[in-house]
Formats: structure tokens, C-alpha cells, sequence
């Protein structure tokens, strides 16, 4: 009799809709860089596209920038054809929030060597994708297909040099520039939340 | 060069953080070698600000603490209070807000010398608001060793948080079960909750709160169907990073208003929606128990099978070891109260009878208060508490003496007066008496029968406790009523006359025999502090001595006789147990040291991590949970555990011995008793060496066959599912 009830109560639960998935194609998206241009994910199709939910007032994010280790691995990537985006979706409100010449500022400054930076201030991109922490980080292969989401490397800590971690982003990138499956596709993200505007 | 140096020292220094201040509290200025300090980090954060518990959630680090120990010294997990759980939805973690108390066992091995010892403990976290900022703290402090306990004002503190943390006993029956998705790294963990509580609350179980997993991640949603009455359907979507599913998911289930948490460690079924609970087990006399069924006790009873077994548990009681001095002093009763009529004998049988089932209502009204109190209650547990020992120890030590013909029991002077009318009062009052002091000795024993019973008893509401109670004082109280009852019985007992005065005598040895014992109890207290006890005994029998010979049968001075006798005994009183040994201020419920250094089986202190920690390494786990009160325990213990072919086969399985010592009644370890149906010790588990595999649970009374058979079966299941693993994945 429980048996049935339980049943019952499952069947009646509802379905929410699932997030990305590892295998499937990562959903376009729209956005406005800190250079005021118009940027989509269909833009760079037919290349490989790293997204990272970017927050550098976040102490996690702040270390893998102000360390060198990230613009580094952004420089490797981009001499390969790599393409990488950051997406900030920090809201107007909040301290940490950037505007466009703020942003520039800190572009200059962390010497970020990404592709571009979108500014998401609405959190459309953010919870299109459901990032949840700063960093976030989305590896998409040529084929527009999602090949790696979660943390940006296996060491969770705001200080100290993370090219002694073992990155995540990389692995999955060089794999798949050598047409190899991808070891890691998913691990947990670490940091700060994203400080979305609801 | 120096930009880079000060690069590094700005990057290893972080920001400091000014939302969160910590502060040491520690439970005791000095602890016994073999005892626990209990270190409390209380965490104050700023209005909004928040730090994060064992798993964060969607983003945030849990506070971490790094100790620097000296040998000897070993540091526990942390122990987490419930947490909240912060919107918004999109970014939702486990937090606390406020205030928060982290809580960190150190145990100190039972060789450590006394001494003051430097410690320090690196707490690190992350406080967040709209922004996030780590922080840290060192503390640099000293850990003092010597002979005793002496707690702080601070302890008041740390335990008041006990009451925030998770409980491992709980209300629910629950059975776990996954649900496939499209996705095949996603699946839904379905957690079903029958209610098994009192009936008079109707909780609601509105989340369960997953603890931090290695290659899966439990998803902060929750969605709860209700009903019927406290019952609930909850699901939560799981995510596997590259490996199998976890065999098990640890978590806390929490009610409504977080103000109780129950631990669960569910293992799903499954995937299908539907859910089988033939996976009960019972095989001879012993049984396997699905510890993730935390709530129910594993045998479920009708209440009128319960009160069959706690009568036929009393019954036995009359046999088991700690009554068995008692004994002696209800057949001299009956001996020389021979030469009495019938009704007379019958009377003082009521009066036998009235004194059991008079302490064991007590005893129910004890635990329906403690209970009331919120706090756990078990059988045998007035026997933590030092000052009920020693006071026993006198009661039991002056019974002696009686016996002895030391001193007379009388309302008159003389002893003379004793005989005639007053004798008939002096024997209802004395077979009463009996009755009380056979239970009080009684309930360091469990006897088979009677531990089922009372663990099923003390979940109940307050009528099923006094029911069984009152069935186990009417099983002890049986046989003597009968004895009383039955002319043709007694009159098989030998003609009163001068030997009844040499067996009086020789009764009282197995009295001083109960007070060695119950010294022995003390001690786990005192230390060997235990001496004043034994000196405050020699006065108070020396004032015995004086008030019989010279007050009771002595002509001259006989006031001053009395003045004398009361002299000595507020002089042992006030000089000895209040000034030499302070025998009221003694440690709260910490668990004492487990009283096996000189043990070949190794002992280790009993904790669940302990047990989860030797099953990863493939180690079967022999737990022993014992009192030193218990003598159940301590037979076992010596005729079928620490016996040669028993530690044979330890070694042979590379099994871990795993002490619960329940002699302080510790909170942790009485709610895990109860988790296995049990009201009090002895109970003893064999676990089978694989992460999360469930123990043997082996009977009240051991042989060693039993003990090994469980060893064997334990080392042979591990290797079933070996086998059964590996051709799974050929």
C-alpha cells in the first residue's frame, strides 16, 4: 500500500527542465561586450569555445588571473585556434559589478588574454547555462557540441600558484585537439556564487 | 625580484577578513590520558555574511581546520551544526548565518604522559555577502594532562550545541530508491519517510540535506510530497562525475523549522521507481540489519509480544550476575522468616513484590522525564553517574556489616527490641527493601530477552515504557512471590537455629564482593581518586561498628556513643568525599577512557567514521559496545572476545576492534544503541570489510563460536561481493 502511495507521488512530482548536457549541443547565446559589439556562441562555429563564468572580485577567480596561470593557459589556447569567452553576469548592484571601462581597465590590468567579455548584467547567459559559481567553466568542441563543464582545475583554493593543479579546461581541450575523447567531462564548479540579479 | 616576493606574500596572505571572528572554547583545563577534549571554534559573522557547512552547495568553500598535534593527540572530523539553507534559487548553498559553533574532538591516547602539551589549529573559511572574502585564523593554545578531568565554564557552551547538531536515531523508517532520467550521469534519489514517533507530535520532514560526495554532486532542489500524516516522498536529483553511483548517500534529513536533524545514510534501490524491502535478513541467532532503516528498531513488536519479553527478560534477571548477591539475601529472608504463618510469609512476599515493581515505576517515571527533558535515556543509566555509585557503594557496604552483626537495623535501641511486634514491621520494611535493591543491582544486566524489548519500549510514548517496566519488575519479583506463595516450597528450606546466624555471615561476602564492583565503576570517574572512596567506606563501617557495639549494646556513655558515630561520619563525609576527592564535581557526559590499554586486541575508540574508514580499506570491524557497570558485558568480553582463537582470527582478517564505551551514558553512543533497537549495552556488531556493507548484529550473550562464525561470515560476504562486483563488470 505505501509502495503505491509512494508511486503516486512520484508520478505526480513535475518534470523541471534538465540543464546542459555532456554529448549535446551547447544552446546558442547573444551578448554585448565590454566593447559595446554585439557577440554570439554561433559566431565561432567550427572552432573550439571555452566559456567561463568570470567574477575577478571573487577571490577563487581573482588568483587563477592575478597568479598568471589562467591568462597563460588563455595564450596556449589561442596560438591553437582556441576561442574563449568570459561571461560576466554580475548585476548592476553589486559591488563587484564592471562597467565597460571599468572593464577595460581590468582587462589591461590582469593581462587577460581571452578572446573576449561579454557583459550579462540581466543573468540571461548565466542561467541559460546555469553557472553557478565563479569560475564556471564550458568546453565546447568543433561540432557545437558540449564536451566539458565544472571546475577550472582540482585545487579550491584562493591563493597560491594553480599551474600546480591539475586543470581541467586544458586536459579536455588537448584532447580534443588530438581527437580524443575527453578523460574528465563533468566535475563539481568551486568558488563564489554568481551574484545574479535575482 | 622583489615584486615578485611581495606578489607572493600579498597571493599566501589573503585579505583579511573583517565579517567573521572565531573564538577558542575549550571543555576542559586538563583531561585524563584516554579521554576527549572537546575544541569549539565559535564562528560570529556579521549581519548577512555567511560561512559555509561541510558542502556548500552550489558555490562557496567549507570551513576547513588544519591541527598541529603533538604524538599521542588525534584530532576528529569536525562536527557541523544544521545549517541553513540560502536562497537564491539559482545559486543555492548550505550556510550559517550568525553565529555557529564547530566542534572538534581530540582524543588523547591513554599513553600520553601528563603534561602540557602545545597545540595549534589554522582555521580557514570563506564569508560571503555580496561579495566573497577568505579568511583565517591561527590559534596557538595548551592541552593539559593529568590524572583528572576538570572541565571549564566553557563545556556549558559546547554542549549547548549538541542540540544543533544531527541526531543518528530518528523518527522516520525510510527507504531510498533511484529513478532514471534521459540522462545517464543524472538520476533522481527518491527517499520515502514512514513516521514511526510518538503520536502526540506530527513532524514534517521538509529536505535532506546530502553531505559532500567525492565523484557525485546531490542538487540543492528538493521536492517534498506530504502525507499520509508525517510520512513523505522527497527527491533530489543526483549527478555522477565519471564513476559508478554511489552505494550510499549520506545526509541529514531536516524538519520543519530546522530545529531537528536526523543523519541517513540511505543506500538506494533500484533504479526503478519501485522499492523492495525483502533485503531483512535473519539467519540463526543472528541478524542483519539495514542500518539505512535508521528509525525503526529491526525487530518490530506488537506492544502485548514486548511486555511477553520484558516478562520473560525479568525472569532471567534473577539468574544474571549482578542480581545474584541479592539472592543470597532474599533466601536468608525467607529462612528466617520460616518460623512465621503462612499469611506472614505470604505478606512479606507482597512486600518483595511491592519494592520491585515500586523502583522499576520509578525507573519508568526516570526515563519518561529524562525523555520529556529531550534527552536520550537508557537502561542501566543511573550507573554514569558517580554519586548514585558511591552511594550505593555505601548502602551495599552498611548491608555488609549488618549481616555481619556489626550493627543492628531497628527503629528501637536495643537490639532486643527487635524481636516480637516489631520484627513483623522490620521484615515488610526489609523484603521491600530487597525488592528496591534487587532492581537497582539488576539494571547493570540485560538479560537476553529483555534488551529487544526495552530498545523497542523507549521509542514509544510514556504508556508502552511503564507497560514494559512494569512486565520485567513483574518477571523479577515472579519466582520469589511463587516461593512465598507455596507452603510446600518453603518448608524444603531448613528449620531455623544457630547456623542461620553463620549463613547470615557468610552472605555478606558477596556484598563486599558488589561494593569491589562498583569501586570499579567509580573508578572509570575517579581515577585513582577511587581510594577516598575506600577510606570514606573504612570510616563509615568504623562508625557502624561504634554505633552498634556502643550505642545499640553498650550500657554506659551511650549519647556519647551516638555524638561519636556521627562525629565520624560527617568527618568521612565532609573530610574525605567533599574535600579530598570533590565527588560531586565530576566531568559531564564525555565518554571516559576505554579501559583496554593492556588489551591484545588493539582497541580503538568507537566512531562511525572509524567504521566507514576500516570498511574502505577492506577491514572487517568487531564494535564492542560495554559499560564498566555492565558485567554482561564484561563476561562476554572475557570468556568469547579477547579469548586466543578469537584474536587469531582477528589478526588472520585484519579485523579492527572498536570500543563504544557507554559507562558515561555519552549521548552519541546511546542514540547508536538505539539505532539498533537496543536500550543499553551489551551489544556487539561484526561489520563485513566493504564500504557500507551492514553488520552482524551478534546476541546479548557470546560464545565464542558466535563470535567467530560472525567473523567468518563477515570476511566471506566481503568477498561475495568482490566476486560479484568483478563479473559484473566483465
Amino acid at each position: 500500500m505505501t509502495k503505491i502511495i509512494a508511486l503516486a507521488s512520484l508520478l505526480s512530482f513535475s518534470l523541471p527542465a534538465l540543464a546542459l548536457e555532456i554529448g549535446q549541443p551547447a544552446p546558442d547565446f547573444s551578448g554585448t561586450d565590454i566593447h559595446g559589439k554585439t557577440v554570439k556562441l554561433s559566431d565561432f562555429k567550427g572552432k573550439i569555445v571555452v566559456v567561463e563564468s568570470y567574477n575577478s572580485d571573487c577571490p577563487f577567480c581573482h588568483n587563477q588571473y592575478a597568479s598568471g596561470a589562467v591568462p597563460e593557459l588563455q595564450k596556449d589556447l589561442a596560438a591553437k585556434g582556441v576561442v574563449w569567452l568570459l561571461v560576466d553576469s554580475v548585476n548592476p548592484n553589486n559591488p563587484s559589478f564592471r562597467s565597460a571601462g571599468q572593464a577595460q581597465e581590468e582587462w589591461k590590468r590582469l593581462k587577460i588574454n581571452a578572446t573576449d567579455w561579454i557583459q550579462d548584467p540581466s543573468g540571461a547567459i548565466g542561467h541559460l547555462y546555469s553557472m553557478k559559481t565563479t569560475p564556471d567553466v564550458y568546453v565546447i568542441g568543433k561540432d557545437g557540441v558540449l564536451d566539458y563543464q565544472g571546475a577550472m582545475d582540482d585545487r579550491p583554493k584562493p591563493f597560491g600558484d594553480p599551474r600546480k593543479a591539475h586543470n581541467y579546461v586544458r586536459a579536455a581541450v588537448d584532447a580534443l585537439l588530438q581527437g580524443k575523447p575527453v578523460a574528465v567531462t563533468q566535475t563539481k564548479p568551486y568558488g563564489c556564487g554568481v551574484h545574479y540579479a535575482d | 625580484m622583489w615584486a615578485g616576493l611581495c606578489l607572493a606574500l600579498v597571493l599566501a596572505t589573503p585579505a583579511s577578513a573583517a565579517h567573521t571572528r572565531v573564538e577558542l572554547k575549550l571543555s576542559a583545563n586538563s583531561v585524563r590520558p584516554g579521554q576527549v577534549q572537546s575544541v569549539g571554534f565559535l564562528m560570529t559573522m556579521d549581519p548577512g555574511w555567511h560561512t559555509y557547512w561541510k558542502n556548500s552547495g552550489d558555490s562557496g568553500i567549507p570551513t576547513q581546520i588544519q591541527w598541529n598535534l603533538p604524538p599521542g593527540f588525534s584530532a576528529g572530523p569536525i562536527e557541523w551544526p544544521l545549517p541553513l539553507k540560502l536562497p537564491p534559487a539559482s545559486v543555492t548553498t548550505y550556510a550559517y548565518e550568525g553565529t555557529t559553533l564547530l566542534e572538534v574532538p581530540i582524543t588523547v591516547a591513554s599513553n600520553v604522559a601528563s603534561g602540557v602539551y602545545s597545540v595549534s589549529a589554522a582555521v580557514s573559511w570563506l564569508e560571503c555577502k555580496d561579495q566573497c572574502i577568505p579568511g583565517s585564523t591561527n590559534f596557538s593554545f595548551d592541552l593539559v594532562v593529568t590524572n583528572e578531568f576538570v572541565p571549564t565554564t566553557q563545556l556549558d557552551l559546547i554542549q549547548s550545541w549538541q542540540s544543533r547538531m544531527p541526531e543518528t536515531c530518528s523518527n522516520w523508517l525510510v527507504e531510498a530508491s533511484w529513478q532514471t532520467t534521459t540522462n545517464t550521469d543524472q538520476r533522481w534519489l527518491v527517499l520515502h519517510g514512514q513516521y514511526r514517533g510518538p503520536s502526540d507530535t506530527q513532524p514534517r520532514i521538509v529536505d535532506f540535506y546530502p553531505y559532500p560526495g567525492d565523484n557525485y554532486e546531490v542538487e540543492t532542489a528538493t521536492e517534498v510530497k506530504d502525507g499520509p500524516g508525517s510520512d513523505f516522498t522527497l527527491r533530489k536529483m543526483v549527478t555522477r562525475f565519471q564513476s559508478d553511483w554511489p552505494v550510499r548517500v549520506p545526509g541529514i534529513l531536516i524538519e520543519e523549522g530546522i530545529e531537528h536533524g536526523w543523519f541517513l545514510n540511505p543506500q538506494p534501490l533500484g533504479p526503478s521507481a519501485l522499492v523492495d524491502d525483502s533485503n531483512q535478513v535473519s539467519s540463526g541467532s543472528i541478524q542483519s540489519v539495514d542500518p539505512a532503516n535508521i528509525s525503526a528498531p529491526p525487530l518490530r513488536f506488537s506492544p502485548g509480544r514486548m511486555i511477553l519479553y520484558a516478562f520473560i527478560g525479568g525472569l532471567i534477571l534473577n539468574v544474571m550476575p549482578c542480581v545474584l548477591p541479592v539472592i543470597a539475601l532474599k533466601i536468608l529472608g525467607f529462612v528466617r522468616e520460616g518460623g512465621s504463618d503462612r499469611r506472614h510469609i505470604r505478606l512479606l512476599g507482597l512486600a518483595y513484590v511491592a519494592g520491585v515493581l515500586a523502583s522499576f515505576l520509578a525507573l519508568a517515571s526516570m526515563v519518561v522525564g529524562v525523555k520529556a527533558a529531550g534527552h536520550q535515556a537508557g537502561w542501566g543509566m543511573q550507573f554514569g553517574n558517580p554519586v548514585f555509585v558511591v552511594g550505593l557503594a555505601t548502602l551495599v557496604t552498611l548491608v555488609a556489616l549488618n549481616l555481619f552483626g556489626v550493627f543492628e537495623v531497628s527503629l528501637g535501641g536495643h537490639a532486643m527490641d527487635a524481636a516480637g511486634a516489631l520484627s513483623a514491621r522490620r521484615g515488610f520494611a526489609g523484603a521491600f527493601f530487597n525488592g528496591v535493591l534487587a532492581t537497582t543491582l539488576a539494571t547493570p544486566c540485560t538479560a537476553p530477552f529483555l534488551a529487544p524489548a526495552l530498545g523497542f519500549a523507549f521509542a514509544q510514548g510514556s504508556g508502552i515504557i511503564f507497560l514494559a517496566f512494569f512486565s520485567t519488575g513483574v518477571g523479577l519479583a515472579l519466582p520469589y512471590f511463587l516461593l512465598s506463595w507455596q507452603p510446600a516450597w518453603v518448608s524444603f528450606l531448613p528449620k531455623p537455629g544457630a547456623w542461620m546466624e553463620k549463613f547470615k555471615i557468610a552472605m555478606g561476602f558477596p556484598m563486599l564482593a558488589t561494593v569491589v564492583w562498583l569501586l570499579y565503576i567509580a573508578s572509570a570517574t575517579y581515577g585513582r581518586g577511587v581510594a577516598w572512596v575506600g577510606c570514606f567506606l573504612v570510616v563509615v563501617s568504623f562508625a557502624a561498628w561504634i554505633f552498634g557495639a556502643f550505642f545499640q549494646r553498650g550500657s554506659k556513655a551511650r549519647s556519647l556513643s551516638l555524638g561519636l558515630a556521627f562525629a565520624f561520619l560527617i568527618l568521612g563525609y565532609f573530610g574525605i568525599l567533599e574535600d579530598a576527592l570533590h565527588w560531586r564535581s565530576v566531568p559531564g557526559d564525555k565518554e571516559p577512557a576505554a579501559s583496554n590499554i593492556n588489551s591484545p586486541l588493539d582497541w580503538k575508540p568507537w566512531s562511525l567514521e572509524a567504521i566507514a574508514q576500516a570498511q574502505a580499506s577492506g577491514r572487517p570491524v568487531l564494535v564492542d559496545f560495554t559499560a564498566d557497570w555492565c558485567l554482561t558485558c564484561q563476561v562476554n568480553k572475557k570468556t568469547s572476545i579477547e579469548i586466543p582463537s578469537v584474536i587469531n582470527e582477528m589478526k588472520l582478517v585484519q579485523g579492527v576492534a572498536l570500543v563504544a564505551d557507554d559507562t558515561a551514558f555519552p549521548v552519541r553512543i546511546t542514540e547508536e544503541l538505539q539505532r539498533f533497537g537496543r536500550a543499553g549495552v551489551p551489544l556487539v556488531l561484526v561489520y563485513p570489510g566493504h564500504p557500507g556493507a551492514n553488520p552482524l548484529i551478534l546476541p546479548e550473550i557470546l560464545t565464542p563460536s558466535l563470535v567467530l562464525d560472525a567473523l567468518k561470515k563477515a570476511t566471506q560476504f566481503g568477498n561475495d561481493l568482490n566476486k560479484s562486483t568483478s563479473a559484473a563488470v566483465q
